[in-house]
């Protein structure tokens, strides 16, 4: 069932939206997400996708336009990465409280300054709180499935959320795999037309879309929000054994990849799974139990199985792909932190933060990361501040600026 | 599980060579197989690196190759360069470099495990006119790793349809019969 087929995760997006047979699309170019710009460009314009490409001049318009075409009732799509998200920053919370469940692919890179074109989880994690879902993907194969799956989660009515598909920038982006496509007849079935149920713009049913709301609604409206996002974990489930039943694949919120007795875990998100799993394998073949912890969700964040999955965990490092400035850490670690106050065990934490800017994560990188969560686990090691997963020796004396003499200006 | 990397200069065709060896084995022998290239300030003339994992099973390792089972240089110009082409490699890994008889000499640097050389200029100079000598470089590597030069041709005439394929197939052939053994 479904056809064979090389794409790389931006191919595999595109993929996604012609099945989903979006209608509306107005994108801007950023690496790495230019490949979906381009593609879905030509696909409409050669008609193989029938619609209706708007060219804008901003991200911030792309999304404006895609909210616009969604009010109408046409499943409308955008995509966009670092800065171009950013950009988009205060259209995205249009989009959310107004309940206009777009779906868009993000292409996770670094946001300025340091400017960097490379993976890095910072520009989504920018907009965590923005109201919308945040699914984040292994490979490629999820790219096209988690998509799929968004499209139908984001329209459900007891959800009426906008979506974001996090994919990282080049190590998913640009990375080629085999990918199983399935057929249009079979997409019909698992995903229906839009339709519009919530807010429209309709000249025969004229009404105000977000007007000015008083301190009076304002509480209630934002509560309307929480409320949808805590249907998401069931509605997902749901969804997801309806994808299985079609396409005979079955995901996860959250993947324990570990045996019963393991006490200690990784917790991970984005491409960094596969290479962790790889290496709690080679742990596991020399008889030393770790598992990983392969989050899949982190908006709405599944607290209540995370908590459940680490009841028994003795030592928990948690892998952020961004720096949370100023505050505890990353995200991903204040995440789990936090949900594991409500539980009665209480694991010793560790936060690693690596991949930042596009640097790779590495097999030896996880290899020292395991290993000091067994020293922690065994009482050996004591860690209290982040761990930089691959940090230079000279770390803070790159970069310095210099005179004309080659002579540190900062003296 | 095999693992590749791919070195060279920005416009040999580097990256589309991983590209196209991915869709050999993942379309036309129904391996797995993950491309992923490594771009930095990207223009002609910098070295660039590409990384290839080929394996039965479905490939869980989404970082780059520091292990490789094959290392190909494109230009040996990059060893010039500074680039470790033999990093991270072991005694039975299979280097294959672009190299033509008067730079023969220059490679035995290179303490492999196994050395296989071929003229991949001078065969893609000859059969498709361009000196990008990546379809050369992917027919020998037919002839020294484990996707097939059939599976190969079949992925370069998909990649280029007509007769800059058919040209590129040929300089294919060419190599994977011109493949030498050196160390």
């Amino acid at each position: 069932m479904g056809s064979r087929k090389m794409l790389d995760g931006n191919a595999a997006a595109v993929e996604g939206m012609r099945l989903a047979r979006v209608q509306v699309v107005a994108t801007y170019p950023i690496t790495p997400q230019s490949p979906i710009a381009e593609l879905l460009a030509s696909l409409i314009s050669e008609g193989a996708l029938p619609g209706k490409y708007i060219r804008v001049e901003s991200e911030h318009s792309a999304l404006a336009a895609v909210i616009g075409a969604a009010l109408t009732g046409a499943r409308a799509g955008t995509a966009t990465s670092s800065v171009g998200l950013a950009l988009m920053h205060e259209v995205l919370g249009v989009a959310a409280g107004c309940r206009v469940p777009v779906v868009m692919p993000v292409v996770n890179r670094a946001l300025v300054a340091p400017w960097s074109l490379w993976c890095d989880h910072q520009d989504a994690m920018a907009v965590r709180d923005s109201g919308w879902l945040q699914l984040y993907v292994q490979d490629a194969q999820e790219v096209l499935d988690l998509l799929l799956i968004a499209y139908r989660l984001a329209e459900d009515h007891r959800v009426l959320l906008p979506a974001m598909v996090c994919m990282d920038g080049f190590f998913v982006s640009h990375a080629t795999m085999p990918v199983n496509v399935p057929e249009q007849e079979c997409i019909e079935a698992f995903l229906p037309p839009y339709q519009l149920t919530n807010l429209r713009l309709d000249p025969a049913d004229p009404m105000f879309i977000n007007d000015l709301t008083p301190p009076e609604d304002f509480l209630e409206m934002r509560y309307q929000q929480v409320h949808a996002f805590s249907r998401v974990l069931a509605v997902f489930e749901e969804i997801a054994d309806v994808f299985a039943a079609c396409f005979g694949r079955r995901y996860e919120t959250v993947t324990f990849y570990s045996a019963h007795e393991t006490e200690i875990f990784l917790v991970t998100m984005g491409s960094v799974t596969g290479t962790a799993r790889y290496v709690a394998e080679k742990f596991r073949a020399r008889g030393q139990n770790v598992g990983v912890v392969g989050l899949r969700s982190f908006r709405p964040f599944p607290a209540r199985e995370i908590a459940a999955g680490l009841q028994n965990a003795c030592a928990v490092g948690i892998l952020d792909r961004s720096v949370s400035l100023g505050g505890q850490a990353g995200p991903l670690f204040q995440e789990v932190a936090s949900a594991l106050t409500r539980s009665a065990s209480r694991p010793l934490l560790v936060s690693f933060l690596a991949g930042l800017g596009g640097r790779d994560i590495r097999p030896t990188d996880l290899e020292g990361a395991f290993t000091i969560l067994q020293q922690v686990a065994a009482g050996h090691l004591c860690v209290t501040q982040p761990v930089w997963l691959g940090l230079r020796p000279d770390a803070e004396y790159i970069r310095g600026v210099v005179n004309c003499a080659g002579d540190s200006v900062a003296g | 599980m095999k693992q590749l990397r791919l070195h060279g200069l920005g416009g040999q065709g580097v990256v589309t060579a991983a590209k196209i060896l991915a869709h050999a084995a993942g379309l036309y022998e129904n391996q797995y197989a993950q491309a992923m290239p490594a771009y930095g300030h990207e223009r002609r003339g910098a070295p660039v690196y590409a990384y290839l994992i080929l394996d039965a099973a479905p490939i869980l390792l989404k970082s780059f190759v520091y292990e490789p089972d094959y290392v190909l240089v494109f230009d040996p110009a990059v060893i010039r360069q500074g680039v470790n082409v033999t990093a991270g490699t072991h005694s039975q890994t299979c280097f294959l470099v672009n190299c033509s008889l008067s730079q023969r000499e220059r490679l035995l640097e290179i303490k492999a495990g196994t050395l296989y050389c071929v003229d991949a200029t001078g065969i893609s100079l000859r059969q498709t006119g361009r000196n990008v000598p990546n379809a050369a470089m992917l027919g020998a590597f037919a002839a020294v790793g484990t996707v097939k030069l059939e599976a190969i041709c079949a992925a370069i005439r998909r990649n280029w349809p007509g007769e800059a394929g058919e040209q590129s197939v040929r300089a294919a052939r060419e190599a994977y019969s011109a493949v030498q053994r050196l160390s």
